[in-house]
This record gives structure tokens, C-alpha cells and sequence, in this order.
């Protein structure tokens, strides 16, 4: 073995505190080490010539280089060793300037921990085994899931850039939330119209399939290769026959069903259409309303339907789809209003949510876009805003701002005085923000041109008297209790993460936090990948945000998706683990504990069986190594040897 | 290898890749200095660590072994941390069954931003370490 | 007599399998030894009495891969049959369990220790005392005077699974919180003195291994590492280091599947605790994860899976 070490004295960052020709001096005296030296600035290209150099020089099969973190340049080095012939993992970094240098003061102590620092590099790279990554195929087929803005953008773009795509939303119609506003700020566009053709696009696209009122049932498969089940839920209504003529809802006899799309701000029929503009423009049956299903008497819709397409006996339909990468773009919840009964929530009805009042603002909404009290239909006259209902609350657990309440409040606000021109219109605030192009502009139109009242103070309760509403609060401003009598109260409740993220993420194989929003690779700088290959993030499920920028992580991840099917070979990473089936007995603890469920069994030729791994899932982690009774299975480049070099580097005298 | 007597005691981490290293790196970047005991070994993930390898080294001349990975659900492979969690702290009380001081050995949690933490953890772990003193495992002449 | 009534039922299984396994007498009269009963013939030879001490679980997991095997066991030997169970080790349809509720057994070692080692001619059993003659005369001693230290805070005297059911079910009649008696005493010493009892204990560990092969849970003892060099965990110096490695390797690699049969004490010829090392893992596996190994088949070993939100476990502070 002839190693070669390499100590850095990055100028002044480690030199100044650590003896480096001392270091390398040592290094020299250590068994297995052919050649050592100290230089300036290892990292530069003279500095990887001096490597490459001396590697054919003094025929070096190892090399070890003590620098800065191999965090921040092991893969710089790796290139630089294997450019001189050697495979890249016969190199190991000792970090002796973010843990030694610039972290100690005593030179004598810094240079003693810098030549044990060494030390256990060397003797980590003596046990070192050659590793070579293998290819695999990609099936350029991308899954995205959820219709909402940032999906649809995503299967766009990608359908454009010649994949095929298969679009899964949980929801009757794709749409999203974006589906269900009545404008957009800070442009005031009405937004089912700019959405629309993006509806459309998606469902005409030849390269897009849609399977709507679908979940994703199981992942099964990695980076380049998944077999993804889908449930297509029972709707009761045979889509390839209905015309979405309407018929049945304006029949149906049960009118009290809760309506999804409209937030429950009022009720509609067992069976329907979710909205005007729902694509698929298809009738679904709500089975907990219908009166066939629960009493087993009905079938007004079976009878009338002039194309014949209810079916009661529908079953749900799994269905198998290959992919080989998937964006998630389910996008985001918003609390109950059940959980501010400080402020009326859910006890009485003329407190709304602001999804529900815009609801009430649409044309094609439960009110037809007049702004109508939910208790007794009249107009209300002076309508009350409360940004931030449960946002920034410690104590309810959501200490986050939902990031564009602020903005649709003002819109919200804005809306109104125009709908009710003698309205009086307050919003209650903490700050308002408002950093988007026009955003700013835009809160200052609502107060200056608008006379929307803003009130920088936060509500304390809201209670009725009479058919009025009492919003107390208080004016900072003004430094004093301020009491509106309000005929209409809205929330602006705090947005969490969508019913359900959790599980979807477990089946992804992707971490959430402890909102369940999913965790993003680099809060900077990779916003929108994820640590699991071949998962992609859009939209609010990483986290609240407003239309543009959605829309703009839609398009991220697909060009994302289309950079990684830009080859038909994947390249492995060969740092997996590996399983000796000598020494393997078939206990199946490592296939139970890993977290990718990258590990099989496989049945020997003898009948014996024994671990495998997947090497294009496996993550690198190492819990199959410790879990292992006998050290059959061993991840590579940090194996039991390996490490274990190190710790009796450091411990036997 | 001998620590440099009288002034260090032996003391080995292992940190995990993703989160307890970067924060190590942080404290690094932010000169946040520390006693310079402590030897680092890195995994891939604390989940990696299998108990056997805190055993292998307070049994072999460690004085003191500290372990740190992500913090729990922040794990850079979704659930490595978990299982180290539950194997870490079984073996933590089971040390002190054997003879052996559980103050010599903690795991914590440190995220690759937590500079100060790290700097904090180290510095009172070295602490903790000097005032237990070395820990005689060595062996009697052996047959 | 359980006896009678045991071999009626092995005559009833034994054709539906390979080979049955339970006791007869052994080399000498005061040890029982494993017997593999395959003819009819032999089913006469079939004993029960309190010399009937090993696991014989022990023996399934090799067997029941391509053979029909049934097995005799005991209450704490059952357990372990649900711990292979919860690791999906053994193929229950080749498997059928005869459970004898019992009532204690003797540790041979205790036995000797009574008659001063004097060498037995002849043992008699009753249900709960063995009379046992030797050159200097006869001596009853009661079952619960010589028994391993497991029967003494046995909570499971009846097979918690089997097919077949010899004799009437036995409930324990011992407290709970007596299974770690001997933990929370020995908690209660100095660190230093744990620390010379284990040294003094260990002191005398040949390394033979015998604890780890007589260990039901231990199916990979053929590849152990201890006596791997790949990976190296253990080197063949005999001192105190490598000593408490081993120890603390097979302990913690028993981390919450420990059933608590006590093998791996009743087989070391050195007469070390070994079991002891185990109980205190299992008390903390219990405290922490309310989990006793081999209960019952559908539970998982704590150590092989996790809560996302662990309540017993607090963050530690320095």
C-alpha cells in the first residue's frame, strides 16, 4: 500500500494555527504512508497538479488530503485522483481547518489534533475498496401529483418538452384552490379565466394522461423506475358516458350535501358538478348524502339521465402507472374554523373563512357573486377582516405566516367596496406584507383609493349581539379598544399542509416537517427537490405561497424532471451497501428497518435465503449495517472495517 | 496514539454527514473555539451507528464517546435518526449496569446551522469528561 | 401423570410429522437430554420431570425450513417460539407445539451443590422434589430450593402458544415486578463495585461460546462476529477488554428479544451470570417501550422499529 498525504495549508487558515510541516513530518512516520508533504493551496489547479503528480511519481495507490471540510471538497478531489488513474474512492479527506484550525487556539494541541486527524484518515483509506457505478434506464414517464396551478404548470411544461405525463388530482375537478377564487391580485384578473385554459391544456394535451378524483395508493420502485398504484375512486357516474349536462343535480332530492368545493360556506346536492368550468366536466356522487345509498331509496338520477350513466355498483379501480420521476404539487390545507371560537369560528354562520367568502364573491358561487350574509341572505353593510386567524400563533401550534392572507385580504376588501359601494370595510392587521411585484401598491390602493379602514391592532373576540357581530379589538395606533359592529365577519385562517400530507409523503419516501410541509434539499438553493432522487416539490405542499411563485416552482421542477430524462442512462451511486451471502442467514432485520424498502429477499439455488439489495434505491444510510447481527450486509465506503480502523486508530494505544 | 498528557483526554464523536458535521462545520466557519479533545469520525448517518462501535471505543481507550445526528424528523434519510434514538438511549442505560459511568457517553442532536450549539455541546461535553477523568480499561497482562 | 398424558398426545402427532423433540433420560441420573423422536417405538422413552431444563425452541429454526417437526415446550421455552415468530425465523406450518404448563425445574449445578458433589447414583422426581441418592445416602430437595433464578419470578408457567395443551394450565403466582428484583439490587452498588463484579465474573469467560450457541435467539451463530475478522470486532487476545466485548456484543445484539429462558446460564462451564447482563435490557425495553420479548407473535422488537414521538425517551442535557 502506498498512500499519499497531502496537508493543506489553505494559506493562512490552517497554517496559522497548525504545524503543518510538523503534520505532514508525522504523516511520513505512519505505517502504509509512501510519501507526505505540505502545500499552499491544495485545492487549486497547481495544487491538484502537485497531486496528480506525485501519484505518478511515487506510484501512490492511496491518497489522503488535510484540509478544509469534505463537505466542501471531497468531490473536487475524487475528480482530481481518479483524473490520475486512481478510483475516485480511494481518497479520504482529514478536516483539519473548520474542526481543528479555526476552531482551537493552542498550536501545539491544534498540530497534535491535526496529525491524528490524519491518522485516522490513513488508516480509513488503507480499508478502502474500489467502487463502480453502475447504469440503470430511465422510463421518461413523469408522475405529478395534484391538478392544482403548480401541477398543471408542471405536466405543461414537461408534456411540451416531449414526456409523457400522468396527472393524478384527488379531487372530482383539477383546478386547485386557484379554481375556486373569484379574482387574483394584484391584477384583480378573474381567475377561473386565466386558469381556465390551463385546465384545458392539460386535459387536451396529448401527452397528458388525467386521472381525476384519484389518490395515489403505493410507490413501489426508485429514481428512473417507479410502478405507482393509483385508486381511482368509485363516482358512481360512468365518466365515458356523462356529458356533464346537469341534469341530475338540478334533480336530485338530497340538498344538504357538504360541498368540498365551496368550503361548506353552503350546502349542495348528493349528486354533482363541482363548478362550471370543472374539468373533467363530469357528475360525482357523494355516497354519505345520497339517499339511494344510505336509505336504498332514490334513483331520480339513474332515471333521468338521458345518457344512462349512473351506476350505483361502481366499484373502485386500481391502476398501475411506470414512471421514472414524480413532482408532488398536492398542495396546502387551511385550519377549521373550529379552532378560533375566540373569534366565532365555527359557532356562528356570518363568521367565515376567506376561501369561503370568496366563494360568496364569485359569480358562479352559492350566492351567484352577490355578497349575501349566510344566516339570513341580506347584504351585509359593514364587513370585517381578521388577517392572521391563527397564523403566527404559538399557542395553536402554527407560529408561521401564511404568506398571502395579506394580499387576498386586500383584494377581498377591495372586491367589496365594490360590490357594496356604501360598505364599510375593515381589516384588523399585525403587519401587512405585501413584496411582490405591484403587491405593495396594491395594500395601498384598498386604503388610499378604496377606503378600506386598516386597523393595526388584533381582534380579541368576536361575539354576536342581536343579527350584528361585535368585533372587539384594538387600535395600536390610536392606542386605544376599538368596537365594530359587523354585519360580516371574515378570517383569514392560517394555511397548513394538505389533509393527508404525511402519508403521502411516507409513501413518496420524503421528510416533512413538523407542519408536514415537505422538506425541500437545500432551503436556498434547491427549493425545489428533495433528498429522495426522482421526487420533485411544486407549489404550497413545501410551504405556503402565492400563485406566481407556485407557478414558478411548477415549471422549476419540470425543467428539473426534463434535465434528469436528458440521458438514457442513469449513473448509481456506488456507495451502497452489499451483501455477503456467505455470511447472511436470512434473518430479514436489515430488509425490515431500511427506510427506502431497498432491500429484498432472494432465494439461493439451495433454497437458502438471503438479503439484496436494490442498488439504484438504496440511500447510503447505513441502519442495515447496524442492524445486522453478523456484518453480512455492509455499506460501502463505511463499512464495520472501515470504521472501525478509525475508532481503534484513536483508542488502542 | 496518545492524547497530549495532562492537558486532553480521549474523545471520540461520530457525526452524521447531513446535519451534526455541517453543524460542526458552521462552528468551524464561525470560529466558535472549542477544547480541542474531541476526534471526529464520520457516517453517513447516525442511524449508522451501531451501539457496539460507542462500546468498542470506551472499552479500547476512549474516555468519552459522543454521538450526534439530525434532529429527530429532520433526518437526512428519513429514518435513521429514529432507530439510533431508540438504540442510543437503550444502550445509555445499560452502560453504568456494566461498570461503566453513563456520563461518558451522550447523543444529542445538532442541525448543520447550530454552530453555537455545537460549540456549546462540545465544550461542556469535554468538560464533563475531565471531571469523570480518564477511564481505565486498559488490560492486565493478557495470557 | 403429565407424563403418561404426554406420550398419549406425541402418538397422536407423530405421524403427521417428521420428528418430535422432547426429553429422556441422559447420561447420567440427574440430567435430561434432548431426544428426536422419529419412530413409534421410541415414544416410550419420552420423559417429564423438573430435570427437563433445555429450551428445545432452540432446535426449530433449522429444522422447520423443509421439515414437519413437532416440539415439547415449556412456558418460558414457548416464548421464544413467539419471538421467532414476531422475526418471521420459523415456518409455523411445519411447526406443532406441545405445551406442558410447568411448575419449575432444577439447575443441575444447584443439585450438586447440595449433595457436595458427590457423585448421584439415582434421582427420583416428584412434581415439586427430586430425591436424590449418592454414596453418603438419599436427600429430598424441594424443586424450589434448586431451581434457576428464573422459576423463582417465573410469570409464565403455561406455554403462551401450542397446539396441543399436556395437563391443566398453570397460573403464576408471582409479582410482576419481581422478574428485575435482581437488577434493581444490583443497581443498587457502587459503580465501581459493577464494574469489579463484572470484571471478576468475566474474569473467568473461556470464550467458548457456549452461552451463545445455547441462546435461542441466536440463529446466526454460525457467522458470528465475534469470530469474524470481517468485520473485526473482536480480536482472540483472552484479556478483560475483549472479554466484556463479547459479553456486551451478545447482550446488546439481544437488545429486546431476550426471552429470558436462561440457557445461556445454565450452559457456561464457568458458572457466570451471563443471563443477568441480559435482564437489565429487558427491563429498560420494557420501561421504555412497554415490550417483553416473546409474548406474543404479532408485536415488533423495539430495536427494529421506532415511534416518530418517543415519550419515555427525553432529549438528554449536559
Amino acid at each position: 500500500m502506498r498512500v499519499g498525504v497531502f496537508i493543506c495549508h489553505c494559506g493562512n487558515n490552517i497554517a496559522g494555527t497548525v504545524d503543518v510541516a510538523k503534520v505532514a513530518e508525522e504523516a511520513r512516520n505512519m505505517p502504509g504512508v509512501q510519501f507526505a508533504t505540505d502545500y499552499m493551496y491544495t485545492c487549486s489547479e497547481p495544487g491538484q497538479e502537485e497531486i496528480k503528480e506525485a501519484i505518478q511519481r511515487e506510484q501512490l495507490d492511496r491518497v489522503v488530503v488535510a484540509a478544509c471540510s469534505p463537505r466542501m471538497h471531497e468531490l473536487t478531489f475524487r475528480r482530481t485522483v481518479e483524473k490520475a488513474g486512481l478510483n475516485r474512492y480511494f481518497f479520504e479527506m482529514a478536516n483539519i481547518r473548520e474542526h481543528v484550525s479555526w476552531v482551537g487556539e493552542d498550536k501545539d494541541l491544534n498540530t497534535n489534533k491535526a496529525i491524528e486527524a490524519v491518522k485516522l484518515a490513513v488508516e480509513k483509506v488503507k480499508q478502502n475498496k474500489p467502487l463502480f457505478p453502475s447504469s440503470f434506464e430511465v422510463n421518461k414517464r413523469v408522475l405529478v401529483i395534484g391538478g392544482g396551478v403548480a401541477g398543471m404548470q408542471a405536466a405543461i411544461d414537461c408534456a411540451e418538452g416531449g414526456l409523457q405525463v400522468v396527472m393524478v388530482e384527488k379531487s372530482p375537478s383539477i383546478g386547485g384552490m386557484m379554481a375556486r377564487l373569484d379574482k387574483t391580485f394584484p391584477t384583480v384578473d378573474c381567475s377561473i379565466c386565466i386558469l381556465g385554459p390551463k385546465m384545458v391544456d392539460v386535459s387536451q394535451h396529448d401527452n397528458i394522461t388525467l386521472h381525476a378524483y384519484s389518490e395515489v395508493e403505493e410507490i413501489k420502485g426508485y429514481v428512473g423506475n417507479y410502478q405507482v398504484k393509483i385508486r381511482k375512486k368509485a363516482t358512481y357516474v360512468d365518466w365515458t358516458k356523462c356529458t356533464g349536462c346537469g341534469e341530475c343535480t338540478e334533480k336530485c332530492p338530497s340538498k344538504d350535501a357538504y360541498d368540498h368545493f365551496n368550503y361548506g360556506v353552503a350546502p349542495t346536492t348528493a349528486i354533482t358538478i363541482p363548478f362550471p368550468q370543472a374539468i373533467p366536466k363530469k357528475a360525482t356522487i357523494d355516497p354519505t348524502y345520497c339517499r339511494q345509498f344510505v336509505r336504498g331509496k332514490c334513483g331520480v338520477c339513474a332515471k333521468i339521465c338521458p345518457a344512462d350513466a349512473i351506476d350505483y355498483e361502481m366499484k373502485d379501480e386500481i391502476v398501475t402507472e411506470e414512471v421514472g420521476a414524480i413532482i408532488t404539487a398536492s398542495g396546502y390545507g387551511l385550519i377549521d374554523l373550529d379552532r378560533l371560537p375566540e373569534y366565532g369560528g365555527g359557532r356562528y354562520p356570518d363568521v367565515v373563512s376567506g376561501i369561503q367568502y370568496e366563494r360568496l364573491l364569485n359569480a358562479s358561487g352559492p350566492t351567484e357573486g352577490h355578497i349575501l350574509r349566510p344566516s339570513d341572505k341580506e347584504e351585509p353593510k359593514t364587513i370585517v377582516f381578521v388577517s392572521c386567524a391563527g397564523s403566527r400563533d404559538k399557542s395553536i401550534g402554527i407560529p408561521y405566516c401564511s404568506n398571502f392572507c395579506c394580499m387576498y385580504i386586500a383584494k377581498e376588501a377591495i372586491l367589496t367596496r365594490d360590490h357594496i359601494p356604501d360598505s364599510k370595510v375593515y381589516v384588523f392587521y399585525m403587519d401587512i406584507r405585501s413584496p411582490g411585484k405591484g403587491y405593495d401598491e396594491f395594500t395601498r390602493r384598498a386604503q388610499e383609493e378604496y377606503g378600506v379602514r386598516y386597523v393595526r391592532g388584533r381582534v380579541a373576540r368576536v361575539f354576536p349581539k342581536g343579527k350584528k357581530m361585535i368585533v372587539k379589538g384594538v387600535d395600536t395606533l390610536l392606542g386605544t379598544q376599538i368596537e365594530v359592529e359587523a354585519d360580516l365577519v371574515v378570517l383569514a385562517t392560517a394555511v397548513t399542509a394538505a389533509p393527508g400530507a404525511p402519508q403521502l409523503a411516507e409513501k413518496l419516501r420524503i421528510s416533512y416537517d413538523q407542519h408536514a410541509f415537505y422538506v425541500e434539499s437545500h432551503p436556498k438553493l434547491r427549493p425545489v427537490e428533495t433528498n429522495t432522487s426522482g421526487v420533485f416539490l411544486a407549489g404550497c405542499c413545501q410551504g405556503p405561497k402565492d400563485i406566481p411563485a407556485s407557478v414558478g416552482q411548477g415549471s422549476a421542477a419540470a425543467a428539473k424532471v426534463l434535465s434528469l430524462f436528458s440521458r438514457d442512462m442513469l449513473e448509481s451511486d456506488p456507495a451502497v451497501a452489499n451483501v455477503n451471502i456467505n455470511v447472511c442467514v436470512g434473518c430479514r432485520k436489515c430488509i425490515n428497518t431500511c427506510p427506502y424498502g431497498a432491500i429484498e429477499e432472494e432465494e439461493l439455488r439451495d433454497g437458502r435465503i438471503v438479503a439484496k439489495v436494490l442498488e439504484t434505491v438504496c440511500a447510503g444510510c447505513g441502519v442495515c449495517t447496524s442492524t445486522c447481527p453478523c456484518g453480512a450486509i455492509q455499506l460501502q465506503h463505511f463499512t464495520d472495517n472501515q470504521l472501525l480502523a478509525e475508532v481503534n486508530a484513536l483508542c488502542l494505544s | 496514539m496518545s492524547v497530549v498528557a495532562g492537558k486532553e483526554l480521549r474523545i471520540v464523536g461520530f457525526l452524521c454527514n447531513w446535519c451534526s458535521y455541517g453543524g460542526a462545520d458552521t462552528a468551524g466557519v464561525s470560529r466558535f473555539k472549542q477544547p480541542s479533545d474531541l476526534r471526529i469520525i464520520r457516517v453517513p448517518c447516525s442511524g449508522r451507528v451501531d451501539p457496539l462501535f460507542v462500546v468498542k471505543a470506551l472499552l479500547n481507550g476512549a474516555d468519552g464517546v459522543l454521538v450526534a445526528g439530525c434532529h429527530p424528523n429532520d433526518c437526512h434519510y428519513s429514518e435513521g435518526n429514529f432507530y439510533a434514538r431508540r438504540r442510543l438511549e437503550m444502550l445509555k442505560k445499560f452502560l453504568s449496569y456494566m461498570g461503566i459511568d453513563d456520563k461518558r457517553f451522550h447523543y444529542t442532536w445538532v442541525s448543520a446551522s447550530e454552530g453555537a450549539r455545537w460549540q456549546q455541546v462540545v465544550t461542556d461535553f469535554t468538560k464533563q469528561i475531565h471531571a469523570l477523568g480518564p477511564l481505565h480499561q486498559k488490560e492486565e497482562a493478557g495470557d | 401423570m403429565t407424563q403418561k398424558k404426554l406420550k398419549e398426545v406425541v402418538q397422536k402427532v407423530l405421524p403427521d410429522v417428521d420428528m418430535v423433540i422432547g426429553y429422556r433420560q441422559g447420561f447420567d441420573p440427574v440430567h435430561a437430554t434432548p431426544f428426536f423422536v422419529t419412530r413409534p417405538e421410541q415414544i416410550d422413552e419420552l420423559i417429564w420431570n423438573p430435570l427437563c431444563v433445555h429450551n428445545l425452541a432452540s432446535y426449530i429454526p433449522s429444522l422447520t425450513t423443509n421439515k414437519k417437526v413437532a416440539v415439547i415446550v415449556k412456558g418460558c421455552d414457548s416464548r421464544a417460539i413467539n419471538q421467532y415468530l414476531q422475526e418471521n425465523l420459523i415456518n409455523r406450518e411445519n411447526l406443532v407445539v406441545i405445551g406442558i404448563p410447568c411448575s419449575g425445574v432444577v439447575s443441575v449445578s444447584k443439585v450438586l451443590k447440595a449433595v457436595d458433589h458427590q457423585i448421584i447414583e439415582s434421582v427420583s422426581c416428584e412434581n415439586h422434589a427430586v430425591t436424590v441418592k449418592t454414596s453418603q445416602g438419599e436427600k429430598k430437595l424441594s424443586v424450589s430450593d434448586v431451581s434457576p433464578d428464573k422459576c423463582k419470578t417465573c410469570l409464565y408457567p403455561t406455554p403462551l402458544v401450542y397446539d396441543h395443551l399436556v395437563g391443566d394450565p398453570i397460573t403464576s403466582d408471582k409479582e410482576p415486578e419481581s422478574v428485575y428484583d435482581e437488577v434493581r439490587s444490583f443497581e443498587e452498588k457502587s459503580l465501581e463495585d459493577r464494574f469489579q463484579f463484572w470484571k471478576t465474573e468475566l474474569d473467568r469467560c473461556i470464550r467458548c461460546y457456549a452461552c451463545r450457541n445455547a441462546c435461542p435467539m441466536c440463529i446466526c451463530q454460525d457467522r458470528c462476529i465475534a469470530e469474524s475478522r470481517d468485520p473485526h470486532w473482536v480480536t482472540q487476545k483472552t484479556n478483560q477488554t475483549e472479554k466484556f466485548m463479547y459479553h456486551m456484543i451478545h447482550a446488546l445484539h439481544l437488545a429486546g428479544r431476550c426471552v429470558e429462558c436462561e440457557e445461556c446460564t445454565r450452559v457456561c462451564p464457568m458458572e457466570i451470570p451471563v443471563a443477568k447482563i441480559k435482564k437489565k435490557i429487558n427491563m429498560e425495553m420494557d420501561q421504555l417501550f412497554d415490550y417483553k420479548a416473546g409474548l406474543n407473535a404479532e408485536d415488533t422488537p423495539p430495536m427494529y422499529t421506532f415511534k416518530v414521538d418517543e415519550e419515555t425517551i427525553e432529549e438528554h442535557e449536559l
